[in-house]
């Protein structure tokens, strides 16, 4: 059999964990020796971390965390209460991540993360694993203070059974190394349990606990000197592979143990990440935590929707993402707490319709609360999963505006002189449909800009993913503006002899719109300024071609755009109609129109509506960025000419990750 | 397809190449004693582990659509291109499982090579479209992908054993029986020359 395909092959550990005790590879104590017991416990907390940070990147706790003998028999170290303390505690958080994970169901290629096949991931002592975690802090900690003391008065030798060995020189450095490192897991599992607390009550408190967790992993890497200094140089790894802070390689662990276990699991050992690599997994992940934090358990969808692209733009791993989706969908409700028939009539602004029970139950509002429901979870997938995703939810988004469509027909027709009561439900009809357009189009533009994320466009497709993406943009626009409208009408209604406080909000709300709206159009000027520069670059100055082997521009479109057209998103929109708006394009058209320019009038006014919204105000920065190097470059093409045979343009993501920047040179 | 199809090629065809180097010699796969040549220069040089049923499954059912290249001075197998084809989701497809080129003879065209006549016998064939996963990383095979109009069809996150991620690569044929475009008005469907010798 091809070693490659079987792991059996590789012999390099033991046939079953009793034999490898016996073989004297996990002894309890660590060492008789108590400097070295402590040592050695260290490099396996380290060790242990490392493997934990290589479990969350995408691998089995049965090739990683689970390859520690002391972890997978924990009877043994009972007598052993650093080493017990951590063990339990480490095990209880692993287990309480999984569920997390498990209830946010991973997909395909993260699969591999919630497989425990039979390891003991559960004990009847586990809830008791802080109380057991405090008391050994407890002591150390105090050890730690009397070393200090000791340091002051210039004593020798260490009193009390409490030392954690026996050389009173560096004492005062191992209670330091250690405290951090306990803290550090007691933090964290207090993260863990408080992000778990249903409708976001732990939040708070979560993110005290991640500041605790970030300042002991300082701690951690402070302690790395000290460790390696103690350290027997000859056992140390190298650099490139040393998964502890001392470099010495861990007792306690054979990675080959669980192979019997991990039918499903790929045959190969895992490459285990370096100590400085976990600490830095864990830093990251404990950012993208305190972003979840942060979130305002806002009731409002957009924000919520805008919250989470946010939050992906820093590329979260599986563990945060899991994390938000189980905190924005609990038991079918926003947070747990808002039904979603209610955050859509919020979203309809029709503050009259929450709670009323005709509505809840109408057939597409249910049908649309799953939909939502659905893109909440798509939206906390990894990128390339959450595109496929995305794209096959159009159909579904498509399929019930096309209902709402027909229904409104059937209902209302064209009759005048509706009774009130028609009056409004004609208008909760229509706000609906308008809405459920809106949405469709969100989420096709975002299957689009994902594309550019994702890497999956050519330089020789972005004039018609440009071209496609300004269509889009423009539908989106429209859709929100009769959503405004339609609101303000309601609003009109209802405010005949309100209070002015309600005004303001409306014209907040107001603005609001009006410069999302805004932000929208320069995604529009710039899509179709670049899509124009390419076919221009195309049909003038021979570049950009696309290769015509085997097949032509017209599959590739169809390829591409291929999940839209089925949708009909939007209607009446084919190759043809790309194909003859790209061949009519030319620089001329491009200096007349100079979408970049009409960029550059809007920004200033829309910095002013974005004052307080640091996120936006970033981008506008970039798409400031672009707008002015892509108009500099068209100025540049147009006086050489662009048909000069020297003249190399390129488009590179230099300043914004969807929109390009032309890059003109002269050969 | 273009009704005026050139005759498929004799089994062995000579490509000199233009810069002088060694001649390659094109062969379609011929029998088992091929499949050891197969086998090595896979096992070689890419980083999925196959077992021998796997090539079998291939080069048993499909060997019209393996080809191999060889040094024609030294008599060596320098490349090769191991498909299938079938029915999937009510299309058939084609999907390109190995490609392969011996390192001190890239950059010569030969990979393009061997997929292209893979690819043609495909399309002769009656397959609709052509896929293949590749590596993210793998620049070369993205370029050769594109330059014959492969299209990123999607993102595979951490596809392979050491965690990159993939693209899936799809080639779609065009199709005789898609809407004409508005005759009327005077458009040329074939505007764009498909210029290769292939069609």
């Amino acid at each position: 059999m091809d070693p490659k395909m079987d792991s059996g092959i590789e012999r390099s550990g033991y046939y079953s964990i009793e034999e490898a005790i016996e073989d004297g590879i996990a002894p309890v104590p660590l060492s008789l020796d108590r400097t070295l017991d402590i040592q050695r416990t260290l490099d396996v907390i380290d060790h242990l971390f490392s493997c934990e940070a290589t479990w969350h990147k995408g691998h089995t706790l049965a090739q990683t965390v689970f390859t520690c003998i002391y972890l997978m028999k924990m009877e043994r170290i009972s007598s052993h209460a650093v080493l017990n303390s951590f063990c339990r505690i480490l095990r209880a958080t692993c287990n309480a991540v999984v569920a997390v994970v498990s209830t946010a169901r991973t997909h395909e290629e993260e699969d591999l993360f919630t497989m425990s096949f039979g390891l003991p991931l559960k004990d009847e002592g586990d809830d008791k694993c802080l109380s057991v975690l405090n008391s050994v802090e407890e002591t150390v900690s105090r050890q730690l203070r009397a070393c200090k003391s000791h340091a002051l008065s210039k004593r020798k030798t260490l009193e009390g059974l409490e030392s954690l060995q026996d050389n009173p020189d560096v004492e005062e450095g191992y209670c330091r190394a250690l405290l951090c490192r306990l803290r550090f897991r007691k933090h964290f599992h207090h993260v863990v349990t408080c992000l778990r607390r249903p409708h976001g009550r732990g939040l708070d408190l979560a993110r005290k606990h991640v500041a605790s967790c970030l300042s002991e992993l300082s701690l951690m890497l402070k302690s790395q000197e000290f460790l390696k200094s103690q350290s027997n140089i000859t056992l140390q790894q190298g650099d490139e592979s040393c998964t502890t802070a001392s470099g010495c390689r861990p007792f306690g662990f054979d990675v080959s143990l669980n192979s019997r276990l991990m039918s499903a699991a790929p045959p190969r050992a895992v490459k285990i990440l370096t100590w400085s690599d976990a600490l830095g997994y864990f830093e990251k992940l404990l950012r993208d935590l305190d972003v979840i934090c942060s979130l305002s358990l806002d009731p409002v969808l957009e924000n919520v929707l805008h919250f989470i692209a946010q939050f992906q733009k820093s590329v979260p791993d599986l563990v945060p993402r899991a994390f938000l989706q189980t905190l924005l969908v609990q038991d079918g409700k926003l947070y747990g707490r808002d039904l979603f028939c209610d955050v859509i009539s919020r979203a309809l602004s029709l503050p009259d319709i929450i709670g009323d029970k005709e509505f809840q139950m109408n057939e597409f509002v249910v049908q649309l609360g799953q939909l939502v429901i659905n893109l909440l979870k798509i939206l906390c997938t990894n990128t390339a999963w959450q595109r496929r995703k995305l794209g096959k939810s159009l159909q579904d988004w498509s399929t019930i505006s096309i209902q709402l469509e027909l229904a409104l027909k059937r209902e209302f027709g064209e009759t005048r002189n509706v009774l009130d009561h028609e009056n409004m439900c004609m208008r909760v009809s229509k706000q609906l449909l308008v809405w459920t357009q809106e949405q469709t189009y969100w989420v096709a533009s975002r299957f689009l800009i994902l594309g550019f994320e994702l890497d999956l466009y050519s330089p020789s497709e972005y004039c018609m993913v440009y071209w496609y993406m300004h269509v889009v943009f423009i539908k989106l626009i429209e859709k929100m503006q009769l959503r405004i409208l339609a609101s303000n009408e309601n609003g009109s209604a209802r405010r005949k002899g309100k209070k002015k406080k309600d005004h303001s909000k409306d014209s907040a709300r107001d603005a609001a719109f009006s410069s999302s709206c805004l932000l929208l159009q320069c995604y529009v000027l710039l899509s179709e300024g670049l899509s124009m520069l390419l076919a221009v670059l195309r049909n003038e100055g021979k570049s950009f071609l696309l290769p015509t082997i085997f097949n032509t521009e017209q599959e590739r479109f169809l390829q591409h755009f291929d999940l839209l057209q089925k949708a009909r998103i939007p209607e009446h929109i084919t190759y043809y109609s790309f194909k003859e708006s790209a061949a009519q394009a030319h620089m001329a058209d491009v200096m007349k129109y100079n979408f970049f320019k009409e960029i550059q009038k809007i920004i200033p006014s829309l910095k002013g509506s974005f004052a307080s919204e640091p996120e936006k105000l970033a981008e506008l920065r970039q798409i400031e960025q672009v707008a002015e190097h892509n108009r500099i470059a068209l100025n540049i093409i147009n006086s050489v000419g662009v048909g000069d045979p020297s003249l190399r343009v390129s488009f590179e993501f230099t300043h914004h990750p969807h929109f390009a920047v032309a890059v003109v040179k002269r050969s | 397809m273009s009704a005026a199809v050139m005759p498929a090629a004799a089994p062995t065809e000579r490509v000199e190449s233009s810069s002088g180097e060694a001649e390659i010699a094109y062969v379609s796969y011929g029998g088992e004693q091929h499949l050891p040549l197969v086998m090595s220069l896979v096992d070689a040089e890419l980083s999925e582990p196959y077992s021998i049923f796997t090539y079998r499954y291939f080069v048993y059912l499909w060997p019209q659509l393996t080809f191999l290249a060889f040094d024609a001075k030294e008599g060596k197998c320098v490349g090769t291109v191991v498909c299938k084809m079938g029915e999937h989701r009510g299309a058939f497809r084609g999907y390109i499982a190995m490609l392969v080129v011996l390192k001190a003879y890239r950059g010569r065209g030969i990979a393009t090579e061997l997929v292209t006549r893979s690819i043609r016998v495909m399309m002769e064939s009656g397959c609709e479209e052509v896929t293949l996963e590749a590596e993210v990383t793998n620049k070369g095979a993205l370029a050769l992908y594109g330059r014959l109009g492969f299209i990123r069809a999607k993102r595979l996150y951490r596809y392979y054993l050491n965690g990159v991620d993939a693209f899936r690569l799809k080639l779609l044929f065009p199709r005789l029986d898609l809407g004409l475009p508005p005759m009327m008005m005077g458009d040329e469907r074939d505007d764009q020359l498909i210029d290769s010798p292939y069609l």
